[in-house]
């Protein structure tokens, strides 16, 4: 059974005088998932987000909300409130009158606007700030009361354009934890802008990676990260190895690619494009082996001469060259990497699985 | 925050300093030495007697006069704010950037010509031949009697404080932070609700002190109140003109204008602390 979306974008077009902010996009939201736009600045998510909220209007294309049209409905008509970078908490109310304000806003009187105000404010665990100036909270209460003050009117969808942007690492993890457990108590659909792809991987339930104002992929955190689309995302996500090359066959007639830093017997699965296009194979760096002397029981690998390492936590990144000067990286856990002699300058040979590769659009 | 006075603080405030202690300071002490002067024979004499305070405040004339002027320039203060709001809004928030450049040139442009120039040409308008009074003829109306009148002096008031109060209240208008008028709206609030519970809120501090400068500039004008009001009623500006020209009465006339700086003074303490009321 499938419902029907919450929110559809049909063909929407935003443009900006000459400049096209976001070209024909089409996606469906559906109601209570945790949707995260993802893409670096300019690539048109805060504009798409901000159609959504109706503060731009779409030059082309249908956007419903609940299967009604809302192109021409103004922001103060349509219930999608947002939480901004900046929060945008109004300065001259105190904490408890800014929670209010939606309240006041559609008519609601004053002892039962404030006893649900103060619900949330308890519920966001700030009750106490209750009296308090704006400018007497921390970052991370603000954030509290801004996500307060959007959910108090209890909305189907909540809009959040890099709210976290402005915290400390430390907090920033809290708060996503803080977010997440909302969006799963709440059930309210969550669209979550953002440039950072840890905040959209650990705790979107789908992502958009949008890039010069198109989709470039839709689909679950695990999928974008197993399998790029393109090369785009591959680049973009940094955490897989990319050989550019033309597709072709083996001796025994298996699909390969032919690049520089020699040629590579691509996965079984999944369309294998015509001979002598240009393709890129994707292996993520987790799933490189490394050996000391050429391994002889694999289908694919790279002798290499390691040029770095960097050390994060449990896990080490190794950085090779290829003989043809491609850089290779390689993530492993100390334990994995016990048995190796890591000189920098050594020749190593990587490996990996075809089944580990995934073929990405140019 | 405590802060130090560091010498390059020092230096840079130190001529402002020295020109307040010069040109109102002293001037500020000898008025109220000159209050206590006495006056035999059309000629002051220093002294210290309060003769002339007594005298001053005993008289009916000066609390009128104190009544109008309050009033006149509270009016002003209000209604110039009131007529300059829409303009200043719309230059801050409904003109591209280009546009708004222009409209701010536009608006100092009177600055250009002298307050009397523009008093004057009240009155050919305001006179009983003048402009309006022949036009509204031309429909069998009239003629009014608009000169020398109340109404006249508050339209000379606000003709002096509009374009000074515009762009006081422009420039507190453009710095608000666009996307509190965007969160107002995604919050179901109106667009002209917006105005009365977002705007004005946030241009408090610049809203107030555009007022205040309307109420300083008319409580102390002396030209619209004699050319357009006809010096009826008097007010305190007009007072203390009459009062220096009978019989030198210097002392008493400063008894006035002490009055006007302190009756200021608590106006313009009451509204700025009423323009940060809140604020930490």
């Amino acid at each position: 059974m499938t419902q029907a979306p919450l929110v559809s974008f049909e063909g929407v077009v935003k443009r900006f005088g000459s400049y096209t902010a976001v070209q024909k996009i089409d996606l469906d939201i559906s109601q209570g998932e945790f949707l995260a736009l993802m893409g670096s600045s300019g690539c048109g998510k805060t504009t798409t987000l901000r159609m959504l909220a109706g503060l731009e209007a779409p030059t082309e294309g249908v956007i419903r909300l609940s299967g009604q049209p809302i192109n021409d409905l103004p922001s103060w008509s349509r219930d999608t409130p947002m939480v901004w970078q900046s929060l945008a908490l109004f300065p001259f109310l105190n904490v408890v009158e800014n929670v209010e304000f939606a309240l006041k806003m559609r008519g609601m009187g004053k002892a039962d606007r404030r006893r649900r105000a103060e619900q949330w404010l308890d519920r966001m665990q700030i009750a106490e700030f209750a009296g308090r100036n704006i400018s007497q909270l921390s970052g991370g209460q603000r954030q509290r009361v801004a996500l307060a003050r959007s959910l108090v009117v209890e909305p189907k969808i909540l809009l959040l354009d890099e709210p976290l942007s402005a915290l400390d690492a430390a907090l920033k993890v809290r708060m996503q934890s803080v977010l997440k457990n909302l969006q799963r108590e709440t059930g309210i659909t969550f669209v979550y802008v953002t440039h950072s792809q840890s905040e959209a991987f650990s705790m979107a339930d789908r992502v958009v990676i949008m890039s010069r104002g198109k989709v470039e992929q839709i689909g679950t955190p695990r999928d974008i990260y197993r399998a790029p689309r393109s090369r785009f995302v591959a680049d973009f996500l940094g955490s897989s190895n990319i050989f550019s090359g033309e597709l072709a066959r083996d001796a025994q007639g298996r699909p390969t690619i032919v690049t520089d830093s020699g040629d590579f017997i691509l996965p079984g699965v999944g369309a294998p494009g015509i001979e002598g296009q240009k393709s890129s194979l994707t292996v993520l760096d987790t799933r490189m082996q490394v050996h000391a002397d050429a391994p002889q029981d694999v289908q694919n690998s790279v002798a290499a001469r390691m040029v770095g390492e960097e050390f994060t936590g449990a896990t080490a990144t190794i950085y090779f060259e290829t003989q043809s000067g491609q850089e290779v990286r390689v993530q492993k856990t100390h334990e994995e990497l016990a048995g190796l002699d890591l000189q920098i300058g050594q020749l190593f040979h990587l490996s990996w699985s075809p089944s580990d590769g995934h073929l990405v659009n140019e | 925050m405590r802060r130090h006075v560091s010498l390059y603080g020092l230096t840079v405030s130190l001529p402002l300093l020295i020109w307040q202690l010069l040109f109102f300071v002293f001037p500020l002490v000898f008025l109220i030495a000159l209050s206590f002067w006495t006056v035999r024979n059309f000629r002051m004499q220093p002294d210290f007697d309060t003769v002339n305070w007594i005298t001053m405040y005993g008289r009916g004339i000066f609390w009128q006069a104190y009544a109008t002027t309050l009033a006149l320039a509270t009016m002003a203060a209000v209604l110039t704010s009131i007529f300059a709001f829409p303009c200043a809004y719309a230059i801050a928030f409904k003109l591209p950037e280009r546009a708004q450049r222009w409209a701010i040139m536009l608006m100092v442009i009177p600055f250009f010509t002298s307050y009397l120039v523009r008093i004057y040409s009240w009155q050919v308008f305001l006179s009983d031949a003048g402009i309006i009074n022949v036009m509204l003829g031309w429909i069998g109306l009239g003629p009014y009697g608009l000169l020398n009148t109340p109404g006249a002096t508050l339209l000379g008031y606000v003709t002096l404080a509009l374009p000074l109060v515009v762009l006081l209240q422009l420039f507190s208008l453009i710095f608000i932070d666009r996307t509190l008028v965007e969160a107002a709206h995604n919050m179901r609030c109106g667009r002209l609700r917006t105005v009365f519970e977002v705007i004005v809120p946030s241009a408090r501090v610049g809203l107030v002190i555009a007022g205040l400068f309307a109420f300083i500039l008319s409580f102390g004008d002396f030209v619209s109140p004699i050319y357009l009001g006809g010096g009826d009623p008097t007010t305190l500006s007009i007072l203390i003109t009459d009062t220096t020209k009978s019989g030198q009465q210097w002392p008493r006339a400063a008894v006035i204008a002490l009055t006007m700086i302190v009756t200021l003074m608590i106006v313009a303490f009451l509204s700025i602390r009423f323009a940060y009321r809140g604020r930490k």
